[in-house]
């Protein structure tokens, strides 16, 4: 099959691949640049695994061809994350035990990277609204949703404090 | 003191960043792909694999089918005891002669890439003669069915007869009779299976990345089915991206991967993709319980007389008959009725085979318990709270022997005050508070489950542990973790008793080149057999050290003591050496601890290195647990929504009450698809119709309600050191039923509410609606 050359900006740094047209993003991604972080859970759009922002938006690495991200800039959760150590929504979501097996981890970052970015405090509504799309299997959300909620009360406006107290996390 | 606390997981950091590694993360040089076809039919006969299109395709190394395997191959074994002899309905890793489910492996393909390996899939040609579809269990027992093995479709007939159930029956005051039914529903965890396997053909030696679970027992089998050593092949968990239950049995990809990969000589890796693991994975439940619950004037409840028919699907597979075992064993939950009589039938279908799923034949049997027990109180005109009360198993009766058994092990609950945790969860949910029974046109009920989940099941788990020079402790532990946080828990129990902070221990699992025996993850047990077997290795390390030290100093041993990871002496202001210092003098060879040093002396030191194996105690630890709903229902459209939900449980002792909340929760999560959105659905053909996550439901971020959990320590466990129950599968345990109820009571319906999942069809219908009338 004929590849085709794509050149993008990914985690602010200008890659260039070779693909086939039938191949997707997330596969891109992970196959042509070893972005391991963006996982493939269904590969038809519903669990929002692979969860990736391109030029903005939040987006399914698996439901978008990689020759379409020609020109485009895109961040994964390693673009997401500090160089060390974890990032404020990253760290709240350890807090509140917001994972668990971690399969599905990368894609809520993502989602709240984006949401957090477009608005620093959002509502629980609002909250909810953005991970509505995520499906997580192990932690029934609740984890999630308070450590969302406790980065946008941090952030000044949001009333609903979250339901969890945070554990003491100090060791021996 | 680290036991207890509420720490963060070690592993989270990992996966926060994306640097997880989970198995289509590994790849190594010179790999291959797999792609596995699959029959497309759920009963045909096969008449010829054509393979020769496919091998043309440019990219494609080989295609491997039934005539390629070993004529003496064995089936995939079941790796526990069951209920007779099911040799007949084992599965081999390719159809033979005939396909038996939609799903089930016909060929691999193996090239450069999986799309190359998909694309040669469609052009390999095989030609079947389609056969009638069995997929209702009750017509596949009758005569003019057609059969999916020639044992016919009866695997199993068993059960148990206690006390006098025909008299008590006679004699009753009240009885209830239904019949319910659970679903058919699985595990889904998010990552799909997969398996990258490298053979090193000059040595025989093979490596598999991907399994979990059990995988020394997984390694053994393979071992056999191979004819190669155990020691010969080295399984190795990546990170893992669920389980709950379902993920790391052994199945036919776990054979065919290394099997290309020997016979390639080259690294093979296979990722399944997600329509291919709604056909492939495990399914599970799918049971039909009719059940008479039967009590005096007093709301003593006499008997339980129960038939059980469950849907084992085309195949027994590792997990034998465990779902319907599980559930006849446990039937009688909390309450001390001591007759009771089970008839279970195990039924082959042309459906995807079926093992465990977190709360096996638990969620089941609770559900039906606790409604017939619902319907029996509306009948006698009792209070539902009271007369659970009435019949809980009192303290003072522990050890309490139901009289039952599964897997050849007796059902026996080793501790719990029942009657206390009943009433604390009664009262802290407001259970006799009374409440608004409608609100804006909605009705609104509450529910209940009384339950006993038991954990820690299995025969023995093991744990090594190494200390280094530095004083870093690694854990190399004999059981699987597909994110329960084992790697905190166990570390949290080493950091205790070594007194070593939490950042020097280290936890490994899930590897047979690791440890040369491990038991695995599965029924709540490895915070009792893990954490047990790290509790026995690290107090052996920890005597090690102080003997050592006693040796080296020329103290009594009684007079050291070790804190802040040092052996130090009675009252003095400095340790006399940090644990990396006695790990240093263990080293074999080193003569620092010799009294008389020589060099003829050479001391046979092994390191402060300890393997601990523990034996588990049949019965395991049984959890006493409570859920409590709030349920809205519209009567009109039959919508449902859950206004709040308690779990109350005595889980002995906690470890980390922060994962213990994650269990719990995440757990009534589970329960709650498996209540109202989960279904594998067969349509007449035996094709699966809920094939995809657009038709199959979870429970996603607005399907949640709050979800409070109330963790009680009265009732440590006897039948280990730590006094721990396992707290996996308490979470998906009750949910059904107490939803049930709650729905139940909320339309005030002496009906319906029996059959999962509870839709709104379903739910209008308990109220006399005719749908679509």
């Amino acid at each position: 099959m004929n590849k085709h050359r794509v050149a993008l900006t990914v985690n602010d740094k200008a890659v260039s691949m070779l693909v086939e047209p039938r191949q997707s993003l997330a596969d891109a991604l992970r196959g042509e640049l070893g972005l391991m972080g963006t996982h493939l859970g269904c590969e038809h759009g519903v669990c929002g695994a692979c969860t990736i922002v391109v030029d903005g938006d939040a987006v399914r690495g698996c439901l978008m061809l990689a020759v379409q991200a020609e020109g485009a800039e895109v961040t994964t959760v390693e673009g997401a994350s500090p160089a060390v150590g974890l990032s404020e929504i990253q760290a709240a979501l350890r807090e509140f035990h917001g994972l668990q097996c971690g399969f599905c981890t990368p894609g809520m970052v993502m989602v709240l990277h984006h949401l957090f970015t477009e608005n620093p405090s959002p509502s629980e509504d609002e909250i909810r609204e953005a991970l509505s799309g995520q499906l997580c299997r192990c932690t029934g959300y609740q984890g999630i949703m308070n450590a969302a909620k406790a980065v946008s009360a941090r952030h000044g406006r949001l009333n609903d404090q979250p339901t969890q107290t945070p554990p003491d996390t100090t060791g021996i | 003191m680290a036991i207890g606390k509420p720490f963060v997981r070690v592993e989270d950091e990992r996966f926060l960043r994306g640097e997880g590694r989970f198995t289509a993360d590994y790849a190594l040089p010179h790999m291959v792909e797999a792609h596995v076809l699959r029959s497309p039919y759920a009963h045909a006969e096969i008449r010829s694999i054509s393979t020769d299109q496919a091998l043309a395709l440019p990219g494609v190394h080989a295609v491997f089918t039934g005539d390629d395997l070993p004529s003496d191959l064995p089936p995939i074994q079941c790796r526990i005891p069951t209920h007779g002899d099911l040799s007949a309905y084992l599965q081999f890793p390719f159809a033979r002669g005939k396909v038996r489910y939609v799903g089930e492996p016909l060929a691999l393909i193996i090239a450069d890439t999986r799309a190359i390996a998909e694309d040669a899939a469609e052009l390999v040609d095989v030609d079947f003669e389609p056969l009638t579809a069995v997929t209702d269990p009750s017509a596949a027992l009758t005569e003019a069915s057609a059969k999916v093995h020639e044992r016919g479709n009866l695997a199993g007939r068993w059960g148990f007869d206690l006390g006098d159930v025909a008299t008590a029956l006679d004699t009753a005051a009240f009885t209830a009779s239904d019949r319910f039914s659970i679903q058919r529903h699985s595990a889904m965890p998010m990552e799909t299976r997969g398996l990258l396997a490298s053979y090193d053909a000059g040595r025989n030696l093979l490596d598999v990345y991907g399994p979990t679970k059990v995988v020394h027992t997984n390694r053994n089998m393979l071992a056999s089915m191979l004819g190669m050593g155990e020691a010969e092949i080295r399984m190795i968990e990546p990170d893992v991206g669920g389980s709950f239950g379902a993920r790391g049995e052994f199945y036919p990809e776990d054979y065919l991967i290394p099997f290309a990969s020997i016979r390639l000589k080259r690294p093979v890796r296979w990722i399944e993709d997600r329509v291919e693991h709604f056909a492939a994975i495990n399914h599970s439940r799918d049971c039909v319980f009719d059940v008479t619950v039967a009590a005096d004037a007093e709301g003593v409840i006499t008997a339980f007389d129960v038939k059980l028919v469950c849907d084992m699907g085309s195949f027994i597979r590792t997990h034998g008959d465990v779902v319907p075992s599980h559930a006849a064993a446990s039937f009688p939950g909390p309450y001390r009725v001591r007759n009771y009589r089970i008839d279970a039938m195990t039924v082959m279908t042309n459906k995807t085979p079926t093992g465990t799923y977190r709360a096996p034949g638990m969620f089941e049997a609770n559900f039906a318990r606790e409604r017939a027990i619902d319907r029996l109180a509306d009948r006698m005109g009792l209070e539902r709270a009271e007369l659970r009360r009435r019949n809980l198993i009192q303290p003072e009766e522990m050890p309490w022997h139901v009289g039952t058994e599964s897997v050849k092990r007796p059902t026996i609950f080793d501790s719990g005050n029942f009657p206390l945790i009943f009433e604390r969860a009664t009262q802290a949910f407001g259970w006799s508070a009374p409440f608004e029974r409608e609100v804006e046109g909605w009705k609104r009920g509450r529910g209940m489950c009384a339950l006993v989940e038991p954990s820690g099941l299995g025969p023995f788990e093991g744990v090594r542990i190494e200390v280094d020079q530095h004083g870093r402790v690694q854990i190399f532990s004999g059981s699987s973790n597909q994110g329960q946080g084992h790697e905190t828990i166990l570390a949290q129990i080493a950091s205790e008793i070594l007194t070593v902070p939490m950042e020097k221990v280290r936890v490994r699992h899930g590897d047979t080149g690791i440890i040369t025996f491990g038991g695995g993850t599965y029924a709540s047990r490895t915070a009792i057999m893990g954490g047990n077997a790290v509790h026995a290795a690290s107090t052996g390390v920890r005597q090690k050290a102080l003997g050592a030290a006693s040796r080296k100093f020329g103290f009594p041993i009684e007079d050291l003591d070790l804190r802040e990871g040092a052996i130090w002496h009675g009252m003095k202001n400095e340790p006399l050496a940090s644990l990396g210092d006695m790990a240093r003098m263990l080293m074999p060879g080193n003569q620092e601890i010799l009294v008389t040093p020589s060099a003829g002396n050479i001391p046979d030191n092994d390191g402060l290195v300890v393997t601990s194996y523990v034996r588990g105690v049949s019965a395991g630890a049984a959890v006493f647990a409570v859920h409590l709903a709030d349920v809205l229902v519209d009567p009109a459209t039959g919508e449902t929504k859950v206004e709040r939900y308690m779990v109350a449980c005595d889980v002995g002792r906690q470890l980390n009450p922060l994962i213990v909340e994650g269990q719990i929760i995440g757990g009534v999560a589970q329960g709650l698809g498996g209540t109202f959105l989960e279904e594998l659905s067969y349509n007449e053909e035996g094709q699966l119709t809920t094939g995809t996550f657009a038709d199959y439901l979870m429970p996603n971020v607005y399907d949640m309600p709050p979800v409070t959990s109330l963790v009680f320590e009265e009732s440590p466990a006897t039948t280990n050191i730590l006094g721990v129950k396992g707290v996996g599968e308490v979470g998906p345990s009750g949910v059904a039923a107490a939803v049930g109820n709650a729905i139940a009571n909320a339309l005030s319906a002496t009906s319906g509410i029996n059959t999962l999942p509870l839709t709104p069809q379903r739910v209008i219908e308990a109220i006399g609606f005719e749908v679509g009338a």
